[in-house]
């Protein structure tokens, strides 16, 4: 029996829609219920819908064999696990984003104030990439409001189509990561359940592939 | 008053009587087998000075359970096994001849994330070679290990092997900056195939050091793993490291043990590794139970030069492992009661005298301390499972 966390939203329908076309019959998992559990007895699947941040959590424990989740959760969790497809989709970039007039200028301000959901990441840019001192103020939405009105100098946070930053006057300054889904296997079940893991990821690999043939020639 | 008497610091918890009769008997099977195999137990001070985990840089400091001594020193809560043994062999026995067999079973400290049936408080059971370096002495750790994790009832058992020159030999051979080596290193530990191909087409490798790269992070096998990587690599420290996981495999064979085992070349491990590497792993907990290597510098970083291996087994997360397979460890009951009645004059003595009798024999046994009538006695008894109820209502004269 495999277990498959997914991250609840979007992702989880993208993943189902991979691992059908991977040969994986889903049903259970798009069954429209508030099961929190989605069992496949035939094909010794089980489906756990968990919130995306504790998807990581769920696979390094071993709760769950598998899972599906963005980059920028896992670079957020920081945990040890092995990250083995690239799927491609949910894709964004995190950034750094500000008052438009700071573009280019975003070194001259010292001792930042930095809002954002992701304080891990934030700490590992500016501190081991950039090598300097920042105030990070956690936030847990809306975080485009912080600069707006002087919680803070800038924000780390995902850019999708940055439709709302530029609504309001805001750009983004710097790169921090490319983010897409990926999927992450706990490091023991990688051992133990190989012959079902490995299969599964080979499928998912091959599909991965011709989603992205069928992009480029799009 | 705090709040906190209640409870235990979280990472710390009781051990029931079932757990623990079952923990202290597979201690004490260990404690066997390791003597049987020719390795003396040493106990290590439960605190040292924390310069023995930091001058080495082995050791993450925030991992390290910290205080003060009355003068102001850092001191530290036993973190593991290995630097205390080292400490050990390189000072007190620093005349002993080698090789070095030591062993221990002790309870470790960490801070570190619980979960998934880690504790910041766990005990380990481990041994240390010391002064002996080749395959032999690797494949003689890995098979105690193997025969470890079996004496305490772990069946499913699969042991991954890893050899750290192997990678380092092939990286020093490719000749590319250290950002970029340690990108390799990361992503080969997460298997993280799409970060290992960009970074080596960033660099410029050729197909073939690419293909190389992608074998060490995803090859599982045995023989064939040694064999696909022989033509590929060309730097010396590389081509030993293969020949000695060749080696421990041909002996692991010798033991009968090759079924438990398979290479992994993707196991890169610290710094503090400089050789063989291995974990074991069994189903139901996320983390290996047991892991080990060759560490070479270790010894040398307290004064006398000495080569080493060895390995642990993490006793509390392997039981955790078993009760999650199905182990359900219960507490031995007792098998006897023995009651008496007061108002005859005789009638405790006679009750002692035959409870020392049986616990001589090896029976357990109770002696009443609450006074019960006979038929209290056996309604306890019987509510208990105790299976044998004895009063003693007359005075029975000794010949």
């Amino acid at each position: 029996m495999l277990t498959i966390a997914l991250s609840k939203g979007r992702l989880a329908e993208q993943a189902i829609e991979l691992l059908e076309k991977a040969g994986y019959d889903c049903t259970a998992a798009k069954e429209k219920s508030r099961k929190l559990i989605l069992e496949d007895e035939k094909q010794g699947l089980r489906f756990i819908l968990a919130k995306p941040a504790d998807v990581p959590t769920y696979v390094e424990y071993g709760a769950a064999d598998i899972g599906v989740v963005g980059k920028d959760t896992l670079l957020e969790e920081g945990r040890q696990l092995y990250e083995v497809i690239d799927l491609g989709f949910g894709k964004c970039r995190m950034c750094v984003c500000g008052p438009k007039e700071l573009k280019g200028k975003l070194d001259t301000i010292p001792n930042k104030r930095v809002s954002t959901k992701y304080p891990n990441i934030t700490r590992a840019y500016f501190e081991d990439y950039k090598r300097e001192s920042v105030e990070i103020i956690k936030l847990h939405g809306s975080i485009e409001l912080a600069p707006l009105i002087g919680l803070s100098d800038v924000i780390v946070d995902i850019v999708e189509t940055g439709r709302t930053l530029f609504e309001n006057g805001l750009d983004v300054l710097e790169t921090v990561a490319e983010i897409s889904a990926r999927v992450v296997v706990n490091k023991v079940s990688m051992k133990m359940k190989a012959s079902e893991i490995k299969p599964m990821i080979e499928a998912l690999k091959k599909q991965v592939e011709i989603m992205n043939e069928e992009k480029k020639e799009a | 008053m705090g709040n906190n008497r209640f409870y235990t610091p979280d990472g710390f918890s009781d051990v029931l009587p079932g757990i623990c009769e079952f923990k202290k008997e597979a201690e004490g099977k260990l404690r066997t087998l390791f003597g049987l195999n020719g390795y003396s137990e040493i106990e290590t001070p439960g605190i040292e000075y924390t310069d023995i985990y930091m001058d080495n840089e082995y050791v993450p400091a925030q991992n390290l359970y910290k205080l003060c001594d009355q003068k102001g020193r850092l001191i530290t809560i036993r973190y593991d096994g290995t630097i205390p043994a080292s400490r050990f062999a390189a000072t007190i026995y620093k005349d002993e001849e080698p090789p070095l067999r030591l062993c221990y079973i002790e309870n470790m400290y960490r801070y570190e994330q619980v979960g998934g049936g880690k504790q910041s408080e766990f005990t380990q059971a481990g041994v240390e070679l010391m002064g002996s370096s080749g395959s032999a002495a690797d494949a003689e750790v890995i098979a105690l290990a193997i025969e470890s994790a079996l004496e305490i009832g772990i069946k499913d058992l699969q042991i991954s092997i890893g050899q750290t020159k192997l990678f380092s030999g092939f990286m020093e051979g490719l000749k590319i900056d250290k950002e970029s080596s340690d990108k390799i290193r990361n992503a080969i530990n997460q298997k993280d195939v799409v970060t290992l191909e960009k970074t080596a087409s960033d660099i410029g490798l050729s197909e073939e050091d690419k293909e190389t790269l992608l074998m060490f992070s995803e090859s599982q096998g045995t023989y064939d793993v040694i064999e696909a990587m022989r033509g590929r690599i060309k730097n010396d420290t590389a081509v030993a490291a293969l020949d000695n996981l060749k080696e421990i495999l041909d002996i692991l064979d010798d033991y009968g043990y090759l079924k438990y085992v398979s290479i992994d070349l993707g196991l890169l491990g610290s710094d503090y590794y400089t050789g063989v590497i291995f974990k074991g792993f069994t189903y139901e907990v996320g983390f290996p139970i047991l892991g080990g290597g060759r560490y070479d510098n270790v010894v040398g970083t307290f004064g006398r030069d000495m080569e080493a291996v060895g390995f642990s087994l993490g006793l509390s997360l392997a039981i955790i492992a078993l009760m999650r397979q199905g182990m359900e460890p219960e507490a031995s009951k007792p098998e006897v009661i023995i009651g008496y009645d007061i108002d005859i004059e005789g009638s405790r003595k006679a009750a002692i005298a035959l409870k020392q009798q049986m616990v001589a024999e090896g029976t357990r046994v109770i002696l009443d301390t609450q006074g019960y009538t006979q038929e209290a006695l056996e309604k306890y008894a019987d509510d208990n499972g105790i299976e044998t109820c004895i009063f003693i209502d007359e005075t029975k004269e000794e010949a």
